[in-house]
């Protein structure tokens, strides 16, 4: 008889444990959003992708374009055939779903905005959440007389040589120095403290 | 009789456990999809993203700088050939494609200094940004204009037309101070200068300390 306790105890523990692993993959909530590449392959992906792109390259029935700016400026101008999207709702359920239809029928989203910049944070959210087909356009808008105009943008572009610059400014001031070497980083030193596990503090 | 009836049935029962074990320890399979989804919410992303609260301006990079302020890090995200033309002083360089090695993360990811991106426009580093802030790290800030606008604002500063208010101009003179600060010179400034400081960067130790989980503390 005693055999028989033990084993009862043990499959009826068992059978609970059952219970409870399945009632928490049921009542588990898929999150919402899922991205889909973690950031290490993103940025691989960023760092090797040619997600940018021109006005010349926009004539390709292809692509869709989408305006990230608000309904303001939207309507003050937009470029042709534009879709306004504001970068704070493109999580909404509406807009995803936009985008999907957009993979699935192998169009590319091309997004805009004033600048780059401003564009920048949409297009890395949707391109982390899975959306590979966009790119961006790397242009700048600005208004003339109520019209829009629009401009290539050289992403990152150096607009002055700095080191040249103070030279010049040196030679300028015609006085004679020994060329300064760019003052290098010290090499820095991280050290991690490990702390010793205190016993447990009982008391005040 | 009984008892031998009873007995199969035991049997039988185990057998049944042991198998819907097996086909949970099957369901672990599902775990890589989730493994992806690592990092905040892409909810919080959006809104952190949104905000503009990571700028911080060349005006403020430079008074950081002059006053030796010791509690910020400057971190260069363009490539090496960038780095060695010019570079803020006491900048590092992290190219962006190696910014999740983990040497580099031992910088980003730390609560003793605040981090400040840059790169020749704010693009790069507003794309480094996001995904540190994805992972979660704190106190990472982006240079607004990056070194276009050092260039624009402090090297070479604009000079103020008649017209504009004092404070315009002593916006200027602050900055044409700084820009002789980080090496620029000025042929009024020559004719009296005598012999010139040269500013050293000082060896500078950064200590990070990891805390160790520490056990509960009963008590008060």
């Amino acid at each position: 008889m005693k055999e028989l306790e033990k084993t009862k105890r043990i499959s009826i523990a068992a059978v609970l444990f059952i219970l409870a692993v399945l009632i928490g993959l049921l009542t588990y909530k898929r999150p919402k959003y899922m991205y889909a590449i973690n950031t290490k392959s993103a940025l691989e992906k960023l760092t090797s992708d040619n997600y940018l792109i021109t006005l010349n390259d926009l004539n390709n029935p292809d692509y869709v374009l989408i305006d990230v700016r608000n309904q303001f400026e939207f309507e003050k101008g937009h470029m042709k055939n534009a879709i306004n999207i504001y970068t704070p709702d493109i999580l909404s359920d509406k807009n995803l779903g936009l985008f999907n239809e957009l993979k699935e029928t192998n169009k590319t989203a091309v997004l805009y905005g004033n600048n780059p910049q401003e564009v920048n944070a949409p297009f890395l959210i949707l391109y982390q959440l899975g959306y590979d087909n966009i790119k961006l356009l790397a242009i700048n808008n600005s208004y003339l007389e109520n019209k829009l105009i629009t401009k290539n943008n050289d992403i990152e572009k150096s607009e002055a040589d700095i080191t040249t610059f103070i030279n010049e400014s040196r030679e300028n001031a015609s006085i004679e120095q020994e060329v300064e070497d760019i003052i290098k980083a010290p090499k820095r030193v991280i050290t991690v403290q490990k702390r010793k596990k205190k016993p447990a503090e009982g008391g005040c | 009789m009984v008892k031998k009836k009873i007995a199969k049935i035991l049997a039988f029962r185990y057998k049944l456990l042991a198998g819907i074990l097996i086909l949970l320890a099957g369901g672990l399979v599902l775990l890589p999809k989730y493994q992806e989804h690592e990092g905040i919410k892409p909810q919080e992303l959006l809104s952190n993203v949104i905000s503009p609260e990571r700028y911080i301006t060349t005006d403020q990079v430079a008074h950081k700088l002059i006053n030796r302020d010791p509690s910020f890090i400057l971190i260069d995200v363009r490539d090496e050939k960038s780095y060695a033309n010019y570079s803020l002083p006491n900048a590092l360089n992290i190219p962006l494609k190696k910014l999740l090695d983990e040497d580099s993360k031992s910088y980003l990811n730390q609560n003793q200094f605040d981090v400040v991106l840059y790169s020749n426009d704010h693009f790069y580093a507003d794309q480094a940004w996001i995904l540190c802030n994805r992972l979660g790290f704190k106190n990472i800030r982006v240079l607004k204009g990056g070194l276009n606008c050092w260039f624009k604002t402090i090297i070479n500063p604009m000079k103020p037309s008649e017209n504009m208010p004092t404070e315009a101009f002593d916006l200027y003179s602050t900055r044409k101070a700084s820009s002789m600060y980080f090496g620029v010179v000025y042929p009024e400034q020559a004719n009296v200068a005598g012999s010139e400081t040269k500013i050293k960067a000082p060896k500078r130790v950064i200590t990070v300390q990891k805390r160790k989980k520490k056990p509960a503390e009963g008590g008060c």
